[in-house]
């Protein structure tokens, strides 16, 4: 087949996947429907695979899809990085014209990536998958799902704002507002603690492309360095024939700046991203990816970390992970780290891998990618702020979308029954308690059949001498779940005057979870 | 003279009542003619005081013949959708209240996602689809159905309900309320507020048909047809200060302009978000008024209560809502 003909076809694959996920992403949300898996690409990345099941210590069969992605990585190399990832595709689309060849950047900063691996399967092997944040999809994803998409809602609300201001366009703008607006950003608000710094991270990685081409991808991408390591005896190989009249373009063109025009413009496979631009553009033709046998290994290159490179890593690693056990959280959890439903259940904090699904579905958005409100070792992991919303009494669809299980897959009865925190009253606040103000907002509001929330009468005097009843409320602690449905309810302002907390820990005992 | 052709006092007072009971049989028989058959009944019919300007309907009554003319109308019965046609015609017909290329919103209750219309906390979807098959019969233009629900999203509490699958199998549509399309509006009958933001369609529309759920509720006692009007607006907790006065306030504004209060599956105890089936008693009523004070009295004695015991209702009446004084008006109670 004609090297441009390959080319094109990578162009269109890269669009196709990036359109793949995307659909997944939108799709992603409370009684969306889809054929496929909305977490596809998560089973298809070998990293979180080895890290969810090394550092929870099970087998997840709905990771091993990843095998097809080794695979390919076995036969065509970084296949993956050059013709399936979004994260690619996003970073070979936003980079600067002319593009930038890394020239200046040194070599040994290819091993960064090798490192970061090494770190986050020695951490795995510790029970510890705080890395894991460092993931491509889970990077792309939670961008997309706490900065990306949000942003680009409140831009095209904000439009549509403008618009309804003219009375005549109602009918065409209540249109568009049906099928097409709704679907794609639903309907509710998207505020997220920690969409500015999620989108910082996600910035500095793009920025980056304009020191270098694809400098995430060459220097740091865990999952890369994964893929380079299996590449590295990939059968279809490049190589350069002697009809090379060695002008320079394939080295000046290549994305990923691994070929050596020093050395007869040769590649190492574990570089090579397979876009076939090289070969495509060869004026002599003289480039093609002939099969090989699979081993011996390609040679040694100057930048592959030493023995004693990835012991230290290791080493480093473990430290690290010892480090984080002078977080706080290790020996109190803290009072507003309320998990998503059933999580309690299980060993949170080593099957979570950060991948943010379960926060994209939520369709409260009551569920927040935490920052430091659970210690360095939970950062992005999901907590649930009810009061910016509650857990949905009859929505499970975190537990239905979690890779790992580490949302456990309860029934929805179960969940409706399963704490995950308890309500309190502020007594000094609340309108009914500290200012004889009728309100009974947290009661009508409770979701459980027998009302978590109940209230007692008392006899009030106003100012002008009338007396009235009101009615003070007070919780069931052995009926509330800790939705937060009052609390997101509660007319106080700012914080609320009924507050979700942490399961007291004898709770657990009392209800035999 | 012959003494057989005098008619003595007697004769001529039962020829008198024969003839009139005949004219009376003979204006029954045109309710026969009618697809749906109305029972009528004999009750005084008393004028009310606003209301009767507000609907003007006593020549459309008439002039519709297949159809009654009662002021409020309480079908019994097992079949929801037949019920709530029959209550409707008994009160005058669909048409009375629904012009032809008219744009009509309904405005059922669909409080939250937590439970199915089983246990009554949300409008039975029977009634909701009914009321729209009748609206597009009439030749409505466009029948939109929405609430603003309070618990999940409106798309997840619409499937939920039952009433988004009812309503388009009826040939209405499901509109989720768009933040666009507040609008802050006076309410210049208003006692406590005077302004408010509303769901600017629904004052727009031509026509507004209340379908509330007669159920209990913490903080109102029950809620009912006033008080679904809190559907219809945003900062609902703002009203909770002073509610009964602010729900009175809201309704003088949105002025529905036919109430039908869904008491099939009644929420006696836990309202409003229900869940239990034990609290959800059987009354099997629909009542139908273009008097939403009269309907939500009416609608109260389900729970052993009167209009007067509900704040909001007083509070209503007072500001010449309608009236709340059942034996003042025509009623028409019949079993379907």
């Amino acid at each position: 087949m004609k090297a441009t003909v390959i080319r094109r076809s990578r162009q269109i694959s890269q669009f196709v996947f990036f359109a793949l996920f995307m659909y997944l992403f939108v799709q992603a949300v409370y009684l969306g429907v889809s054929p496929l898996e909305s977490d596809l690409f998560y089973r298809l990345d070998p990293l979180i695979a080895a890290t969810a099941m090394l550092a929870g210590r099970t087998l997840i069969a709905g990771l091993l899809y990843s095998l097809i992605t080794l695979a390919a990585a076995l036969i065509f190399g970084r296949v993956w990085c050059g013709w399936v990832c979004p994260m690619g595709t996003m970073l070979d689309w936003i980079s600067p014209k002319p593009v930038q060849r890394g020239e200046q950047v040194s070599d040994r900063w290819r091993t960064v990536k090798y490192l970061i691996f090494t770190v986050l399967i020695s951490a795995a092997l510790l029970g510890n998958q705080t890395g894991v944040i460092t993931d491509p999809i889970s990077i792309l994803t939670r961008t997309m799902t706490t900065a990306i998409w949000p942003g680009l809602r409140k831009m095209v609300f904000g439009a549509e704002g403008f618009l309804y201001q003219f009375d005549f366009l109602w009918p065409v703008l209540d249109t568009i507002h049906a099928n097409v607006l709704l679907p794609l950003f639903q309907g509710i608000e998207s505020v997220f603690i920690a969409g500015i710094p999620i989108f910082l991270l996600f910035g500095v990685m793009v920025a980056l492309n304009w020191v270098a081409e694809r400098f995430w991808c060459r220097y740091l991408c865990p999952l890369g360095g994964m893929l380079g390591i299996f590449s590295r005896g990939a059968i279809m190989r490049r190589e350069v024939s002697d009809a090379c009249t060695d002008c320079g373009l394939c080295a000046r063109e290549c994305p990923t700046g691994t070929i050596d025009k020093t050395q007869k413009y040769v590649s190492d496979p574990a570089e090579c991203i397979y876009c076939y631009d090289c070969a495509a553009d060869c004026p002599a033709a003289a480039i093609s990816f002939p099969a090989h046998a699979p081993f011996p290994w390609e040679k040694k290159q100057p930048y592959d970390p030493e023995r004693r490179d990835v012991l230290v890593t290791a080493a480093s690693a473990a430290a690290g992970v010892s480090l984080l056990g002078v977080e706080t959280i290790t020996r109190r959890e803290p009072e507003r780290m309320i998990r998503p439903p059933g999580a309690t259940l299980t060993d949170f904090t080593t099957l979570c891998m950060r991948c943010g699904e379960c926060v994209r579905v939520c369709p409260t958005q009551g569920l927040q990618p935490s920052l430091l409100e659970g210690g360095l070792q939970n950062m992005f992991t999901p907590r649930l702020v009810p009061r910016l919303g509650q857990c949905s009494f009859t929505c499970s669809a975190c537990i239905e979308v979690c890779p790992t299980g580490a949302i456990p897959p309860i029934s929805l009865e179960e969940k409706q029954r399963t704490p995950i925190g308890l309500a309190s009253i502020d007594q000094d606040r609340c309108l009914a308690w500290g200012y004889d103000t009728i309100c009974s907002v947290c009661e009508e509001i409770c979701p459980l059949a027998d009302k978590a929330i109940r209230q007692d009468e008392r006899e009030v005097t106003d100012l002008n001498g009338n007396t009235f009843t009101i009615k003070l409320p007070y919780v069931l602690r052995e009926l509330c779940i800790g939705c937060g449905a009052c609390e997101y309810h509660c007319p106080a302002g700012g914080e609320a005057a009924i507050q979700v907390k942490t399961l007291p820990s004898q709770e657990a005992v009392i209800r035999g979870i | 003279m012959s003494k057989k052709n005098d008619i003595n006092r007697r004769e001529f007072l039962r020829t008198i009542s024969l003839a009139g009971a005949g004219i009376t049989l003979a204006g029954c028989s045109r309710q026969s003619t009618a697809g749906l058959p109305t029972p009528v009944s004999s009750a005084a019919t008393a004028t009310v005081g606003d209301e009767n300007t507000q609907l003007s309907s006593e020549e459309t009554a008439n002039s519709t013949p297949t159809y009654g003319d009662a002021l409020l109308a309480i079908a019994h019965g097992e079949n929801p959708a037949e019920m709530t046609m029959r209550a409707i015609a008994a009160i005058g017909g669909i048409e009375r209240f629904v012009q032809n290329g008219a744009d009509v919103i309904v405005k059922p209750n669909i409080c939250t996602d937590y439970y199915t219309y089983e246990y009554g906390a949300t409008t039975n979807p029977d009634v909701v689809a009914a009321i729209v098959q009748l609206c597009n019969g009439a030749g409505a233009k466009r029948v939109r159905v929405m609430d603003n629900p309070f618990g999940g999203t409106a798309l997840s509490a619409y499937k939920r309900s039952g009433i988004e699958d009812a309503v388009i199998v009826a040939g209405g549509e499901m509109e989720v309320m768009n933040n666009n399309k507040f609008r802050k509006n006076a309410i210049p009958e208003g006692v406590d507020i005077r302004e408010w933001i509303f769901y600017q369609d629904i004052l727009d529309a031509d026509v507004v048909i209340n379908v509330p759920i007669a159920k209990d509720h913490g903080t109102t006692r029950l809620t009912l047809g006033c008080k679904n009007m809190m559907g219809t607006i945003l900062n609902r907790g703002q009203i909770h200060s002073n509610i009964y006065q602010r729900i009175a306030d809201l309704t003088s504004r949105v002025r529905p302009a036919l109430t039908v209060v869904d008491g099939i599956r009644t929420l006696m105890r836990g309202g409003p978000t229900g869940g239990n089936l034990d609290d959800v008693k059987l009354s099997n009523t629909i009542i139908a008024s273009a008097d939403v004070v009269a309907a939500d009295s009416q609608a109260a004695t389900l729970f052993g209560l009167k209009g007067g015991d509900i704040g909001y209702i007083p509070t209503a009446a007072a500001m010449g809502l309608g009236t709340m004084d059942l034996d003042a008006i025509k009623i028409e109670e019949f079993s379907v």
